[in-house]
């Protein structure tokens, strides 16, 4: 028997590592570019991708292993602050969530990013570009027709990028539902001046490095993986 | 990078596929490949840093995937020669010609080295470039070619041994 032949022989022409890093959002924007044009023109490929596809719904709809499955413990959490950001993330901190809405919306595709500001003992709807002063508390809210994977970033100032949620590596998974409230609150630190945020609805839980990176480059939104969705916020510190 | 349970569960939602699709391949058994999706994410849990240094998420997930596989494949070949030795001689394959060649497949993998398997695996089930093998298995282009060589070589032999 030849090994390139046995029923066991992978037939497309990108090898599955390649198209699992591509669909996962490994891959570079120019590389995923190339991989997605192929795959788009490519029976073979596009079969695979298909499969995978298949294979991923089937994972989401198992129960979680054991191990997994089991509430987190509880634990004090720490306030912290996010390098060069000068956002102190608190995971403990909860705002309420009141009526209604400036929300940033992407038109016709359901998806919206609110914020929230607490500010002494009020506790407001943020508009896009609103000014809010250090030491307030701030909390976002999504809202999404489908279950999303969602991550939050932040440019400040000084050009540097940060993961503001989750504190994780890959986006994290979003129930559909409207303003659905994320779990993490943030508070201000003293630095001033426009923070640029950037919320991102994807299909699949990406890696967030990468696009944390392109942030900084000044690429914003345009390195997004293909099946990303990015909307922008920004607010004025002073 | 932080792995905790949750952030695992979320893991597993996201790359699970990517384990259980290539288990089914290499296991040709449903039940097998869900056993080996749980216990590769359950050991990620124990030691959250083995991925943690990783460069690649799924391209550690496939080192995993393929560890745990070849390891399964082996231990049920010295299953199966007991179960000849002492229970019943010459257990049939099932599945019909193209499954038979599948079990076949399996069978002279698990013979094979470790990092022979894996090259095979990854080159020739996976359809990896030498230079993606080589990035997996940590070693260079020219010794991707060599244990693909030498696999073909040791599976000829053992096929006409068989």
């Amino acid at each position: 028997m030849n090994l390139a032949t046995t029923p066991l022989s992978w037939n497309a022409c990108l090898s599955a590592l390649r198209l699992d890093r591509w669909m996962m959002g490994e891959l570079d924007a120019a590389d995923s570019e190339t991989v997605g044009t192929h795959v788009s023109a490519c029976a073979a490929c596009s079969a695979a991708v298909a499969g995978m596809r298949g294979v991923r719904e089937e994972v989401r709809a198992l129960p979680l292993p054991a191990a997994l499955g089991r509430p987190a413990p509880r634990r004090p959490m720490p306030v912290f602050t996010v390098a060069g950001v000068g956002l102190a993330l608190a995971a403990s901190l909860f705002l309420v969530l009141r009526t209604p809405p400036p929300v940033e919306r992407s038109k016709g595709t359901g998806l919206g990013l609110t914020m929230y500001v607490q500010h002494g003992d009020e506790v407001r709807r943020a508009a896009p570009g609103e000014s809010v002063s250090p030491g307030d508390a701030v909390r976002f809210a999504v809202s999404t027709p489908s279950p999303a994977y969602v991550a939050v970033l932040s440019l400040d100032p000084a050009g540097k990028a940060s993961v503001y949620f989750p504190q994780a590596p890959y986006a994290a998974h979003v129930p559909a539902g409207t303003e659905v409230p994320l779990p993490l609150g943030t508070r201000l630190d003293g630095t001033t001046g426009e923070e640029r945020l950037l919320g991102i609805f994807c299909a699949s839980a990406i890696e967030l490095e990468p696009i944390r990176e392109a942030l900084e480059r000044g690429q914003d939104a345009t390195s997004l993986p293909a099946d990303c969705q990015g909307l922008r916020w920004s607010f004025v510190k002073r | 990078m932080i792995l905790d349970p949750p952030a695992i569960a979320s893991l597993y939602r996201s790359h699970g596929h990517v384990v259980l699709r290539r288990a089914r391949t290499l296991l040709g058994s449903e039940a097998d490949a869900r056993e080996a999706l749980q216990e590769i994410f359950t050991a990620l849990v124990r030691n959250p840093d083995s991925v943690r240094s990783a460069g690649s998420i799924v391209g550690w997930l496939y080192q995993a995937t393929t560890h745990h596989c070849l390891n399964t494949l082996r231990k049920a070949r010295t299953g199966a020669r007991v179960l000849e030795l002492h229970v019943r001689p010459g257990l049939p394959e099932t599945g019909g010609p193209r499954g038979e060649a599948a079990a076949e497949v399996r069978r002279l993998l698990a013979l094979l080295p470790e990092d022979v398997a894996a090259a095979v695996v990854y080159h020739h089930l996976d359809g990896m470039t030498h230079a993606e093998v080589a990035e997996l298995l940590g070693c260079s282009r020219r010794q991707v070619g060599y244990l693909l060589e030498r696999a073909q070589g040791l599976w000829d032999r053992a096929e006409q041994t068989a």
